[in-house]
């Protein structure tokens, strides 16, 4: 590995500073999760089909599979790890998947909660289309998507009776 | 009725939301490629890039070199090392049984040939690419059909003309040409079903640790089948079965092709083994599209024979299956349960196949989902509506004129399925009716619109091992449970099936809860691992959990229970038989005061002071559960699209699925599993394909290439139930995993030639795409210009 020049640089995860020293090519994805240990983040097909990398960067979704780290310095990045509440407490979108089921696995789980959480950021009560198309680049394998669309308005709901907020 | 059915139950029925969901939900899952043991080392596979040849020379030494690069395992000595692996379903005549773990001849893109460990997985892909394997490459076949052929390459000295499997099915042959020659119609059709690639999201993987102390190897896998992959990896690799642990931790999907141990798998532990660190491979989605089984190929030469009145005379298939390089696992499996499902839910005077499991230059063919009997609906249900066109019948009345009634049930088929319960009419009745329901009235958009039927009937609950043994499917068909209370008063049930999404720790906990009167928080279910699990013979798969799995719970649970209430009997000094348990304490029927909690009882028995005379101390029951027959399950998917004239477009405009599993457990899980299938009934029906070029050349390498069926694709689906108990499987649960699978293609196919019945004729093949269908509609002089 001598070979490879590494790049110190702090990423910023969940509001924590990550200290991490990569090579130029080390993508975001693998830097979460082999760097820093934030496993949460999966990986379905590096090629930025699937959806399953999906983390927030300043808020916004991106597939860190498609991204490299060092690109990352200096941007605030949320994985689902930063979800919950400090005590453990799920979220509104957390919630209402598990009440609607929307998961099976669980692999593609992740993405879909990135993906939902800054989609309802947006757009707090989308229509049913919205949603449809909001979690359009997501795979999931398991669930025929019928459950992702009803946990996607059963968050919107929670949340417009203040049961919580999508953090951040 | 069982166990279960006849006691007072709270949980079993009721929409349970899932006990393991929170850690999914957090990021807190452990996934294969989640566990990071100190010192691992990271490998490639180092596979074939040329359909067949023979490899004639191979270098690591420039990649030796190279930063990072710890180790080359090559070929020669790979092989030296490791037995071939055996095939699980072998079919009498079979002309090859296993398949080497590195063989001399590639056969097929992506065959394993070694394994490259480095430091990390970038410098193990760099190392990887100064790999030299030189081929003296061979013809190579691609097609089943010419590999068929005189002039074709063979691949397989046990399998000449590349036919590793040829099978009479059903009645006599000459039975079956008798009975068609006899009726007044035949509609004669060939039907093409594509390869299909199972695609769980997590593609496979494996950490493999060996510790030289003890002799021991431990393989973390990807796996649905972790005492099945034990015994293949102990035997590869000519270790005892004591010294090897496969370990599933959480799973991201199975859907078939994890139901055994390949190649990669046993390399990946040599390597381990060799270097002495921990070792890691993670399957990347490129490598999956040919290193994993692919599934579904076949070709049938189908005929439905039938009188002037409708009434079925005669069906048969001739079936070619395409099981790629060399039989997998499960070889011509698929095909012989195709042709065994093929009568459906209806009557035949006669019924019969033939089965012709050939060897091509492709990735071996294994379990996918459905596991033939999708291309069982496909072929007779498409021949039912040509054979109501035929008529100028209603496709609806022409299926309940021949369906097989509930008042004939049990009923045995032609292929010696005995069909056990249910009432196959009523489902066709009721899908018909939703699919009109709520129909809006369609738009003139210059599309056509039609509607199509898929009734079938699902084996289900793999097992009983007798049935097993007769077809040649080296697995046990037992499940084991053992349900403990322990001292504190929770319980414990240890399980050898393998949940991978299917929410058994939450279906299977009800089914313990309720026997034992505990709140569902109060147990918890343990799997997945061959150091504590009991044994598993089969594992998860074949839609046999929740019925032979979960019968195994009901019937220890039931017997743990009997035990509970002679203990509580004893020491409230009371007839066991007045006894009830609610949430968790055991109490005199209608006199709660006179009570003791399950937690006293739980002590008593783990403390073993003071027991009734006789009593063993203890409170745990153990079940082997071996079921008496297969269960099986059956629906009616109906299917409302419009299909677009100028584009070959069809799109989805309502889904309906009446389908029947027996006593439902849970709900919402059965809700999502046929919502889940239906998915990927479509993208079968639709979208996904794997396509070679000539050479055998995969054109598939990315989720771009083939699609997978995204939220544009799946519409809203309306699903119901009804529920006949099995009547061979304590609890009463029939299987329920695949169905959803097997018939959306069928239906929408029909509903396509219903729409367009001047293409009726051509819609025989899968998938549908806009291309194909346009190409229909051009063909038939039906298609628009835009
Ligand atoms: S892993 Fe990034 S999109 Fe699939
Ligand atoms: S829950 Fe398995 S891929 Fe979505």
């Amino acid at each position: 590995m001598s070979a490879e020049h590494l790049h110190d640089l702090t990423l910023t995860v969940n509001g924590v500073p990550h200290p991490v020293s990569v090579p130029a090519r080390r993508l975001l994805s693998d830097a979460l999760r082999h760097d820093i240990g934030l496993t949460g983040t999966h990986v379905g097909c590096e090629h930025g089909v699937c959806g399953c990398c999906t983390v927030l960067l300043d808020g916004q979704p991106v597939r860190s599979c498609l991204m490299f780290a060092v690109s990352a310095r200096g941007h605030e990045i949320t994985t689902v790890e930063g979800l919950a509440g400090p005590g453990g407490e799920l979220n509104a979108v957390q919630r209402a998947f598990q009440e609607c089921h929307g998961l099976q696995c669980g692999f593609c789980t992740p993405g879909f909660l990135m993906t939902v959480t800054a989609l309802l950021a947006e757009n707090p009560s989308p229509t049913e289309d919205e949603v449809v198309e909001g979690i359009s680049g997501n795979l999931c394998r398991c669930t025929g998507y019928q459950n992702i669309v009803a946990s996607v308005h059963r968050a919107a709901a929670l949340m417009t009776d203040g049961a919580g907020e999508p953090r951040p | 009725m069982s166990d279960a059915m006849s006691r007072p139950g709270t949980l079993v029925g009721q929409r349970v939301l899932r006990v393991n969901d929170g850690k999914l939900l957090t990021g807190a899952g452990t996934f294969v490629d989640d566990l990071h043991l100190p010192g691992t080392l990271h490998a490639v596979v180092l596979r074939s890039p040329i359909a067949h040849g023979r490899l004639v020379a191979f270098d690591a030494a420039e990649a030796l070199t190279m930063p990072g690069v710890v180790d080359v395992l090559a070929p020669e000595e790979a092989r030296d090392a490791t037995r071939p692996l055996r095939c699980v379903w072998l079919m009498p005549g079979q002309g090859q049984v296993d398949y080497p773990v590195v063989p001399r001849v590639v056969r097929h893109v992506g065959q394993a040939l070694g394994v490259l460990l480095a430091t990390s997985v970038a410098a193990a892909e760099d190392g990887a690419e100064r790999v030299r394997m030189e081929f003296e490459e061979l013809p190579c076949v691609v097609d089943v059909e010419a590999a068929l052929g005189d002039a074709a390459p063979q691949l397989d000295p046990g399998c000449p003309g590349n036919v590793a499997v040829d099978l009479p099915r059903g009645d006599p042959p000459d039975a079956v040409e008798a009975a068609i020659a006899r009726a007044d119609h035949v509609v004669a059709m060939r039907f093409a079903i594509q390869r299909l690639a199972g695609s769980p999201l997590e593609a496979r993987g494996v950490v493999a640790s060996w510790s030289p102390a003890t002799g021991e190897l431990t393989m973390w896998s990807s796996t649905q089948v972790p005492h099945h992959a034990r015994d293949h990896l102990a035997g590869a690799l000519g270790l005892a079965l004591d010294r090897v642990r496969v370990v599933a931790p959480d799973v991201g999907g199975g859907f078939g092709p994890k139901d055994h141990l390949y190649a990669d798998e046993v390399l990946v532990c040599l390597a381990a083994m060799r270097a002495r660190v921990p070792v890691k491979w993670i399957e990347d989605r490129r490598e999956a599209f040919t290193a994993t089984v692919h599934g579904r190929e076949q070709i049938h030469e189908a005929r439905l024979a039938f009188d002037d009145d409708g009434r079925f005379v005669a069906l048969h298939s001739d079936v070619l299956a395409d099981l790629g390089a060399h039989p997998s696992n499960v070889g011509a499996g698929p095909a012989f349960v195709a042709t065994g499902m093929l009568e459906g839910p209806y009557r035949f005077d006669s019924s019969g196949g033939r089965v012709r499991g050939v060897l091509t230059n492709k990735t071996p063919a294994g379990a996918y989902r459905g596991f033939g009997m999708q291309q069982a609906a496909w072929v007779r249900e498409r021949l039912v509506d040509e054979a109501a066109r035929t008529l100028g019948a209603d496709p609806a009345e022409l299926r309940r004129r021949n369906m097989i009634r509930a008042d004939e049930l049990p009923y045995t088929t032609h292929t010696h399925q005995n069909y056990d319960s249910g009432d196959y009419a009523a489902a066709l009745e009721r899908a018909t009716e939703l699919v009109g329901e709520g129909l809006p009235a369609a738009p003139d958009d210059g599309r056509r619109r039609g509607v199509g039927l898929c009734s079938y009937v699902e084996f289900t609950g793999l097992g009983p091992s007798a049935v097993q043994e007769i077809v040649g499917f080296a697995l046990g068909g037992y499940e084991t449970a053992v349900v403990r209370v322990e001292p504190d008063g929770r319980a414990t049930v240890l399980t050898g099936v393998s949940p991978h999404g299917q929410g058994l720790e939450t279906s299977l906990a009800q089914l313990a809860a309720d026997a034992l009167g505990l709140p569902i928080t109060d147990v918890r279910v343990v799997h997945g691992d061959t150091a504590t699990a009991p044994y598993s013979a089969a594992g998860t798969i074949a839609s046999r959990s929740m019925t032979v799995g979960g019968g195994a719970v009901v019937r220890a649970a039931g017997r743990l229970r009997v035990k509970i209430l002679d203990l509580a009997g004893h020491l409230l000094e009371a007839a066991p038989g007045d006894l009830e348990i609610i949430q968790g304490v055991v109490q005199v029927r209608g006199s709660p005061t006179a009570a003791v909690p399950l937690r006293t009882v739980a002590e008593k028995a783990w403390l073993a002071w003071g027991l009734p005379p006789g009593m063993a101390p203890g409170l745990e029951e153990k079940d082997l559960h071996d079921p008496q027959d297969i269960s099986y399950s059956y629906a009616t998917h109906a299917a409302a699209v419009a299909v677009d004239l100028a584009t070959g477009r069809i799109e989805i405009e309502r889904y309906v699925v009446v389908h029947d599993c027996g006593v439902i457990v849970n709900p919402m899980i059965v809700d999502g599993q046929t919502h889940g299938g239906v998915a990927q009934g479509i993208g079968n029906a639709l979208l996904e394909t794997l396509v070679y070029d000539d050479v055998g050349q995969p054109r598939i390498a990315t989720f771009h290439d083939y699609v997978l069926p995204g939220t544009g694709e799946v519409p809203d689906m309306v699903v119901e139930h009804t529920q006949t108990p099995s009547p061979f499987i304590p609890g009463g649960m029939k299987g329920m995993g695949e169905g959803g699978t097997i018939a959306p293609a069928a239906a929408i196919g029909n509903a396509l030639a219903n729409a367009v019945p001047e293409i009726a004729h051509l819609v025989t093949e899968t998938p549908m795409t806009p291309a194909r269908v346009w190409g229909w509609l051009d063909a038939a002089g039906v298609a628009t210009d835009w």
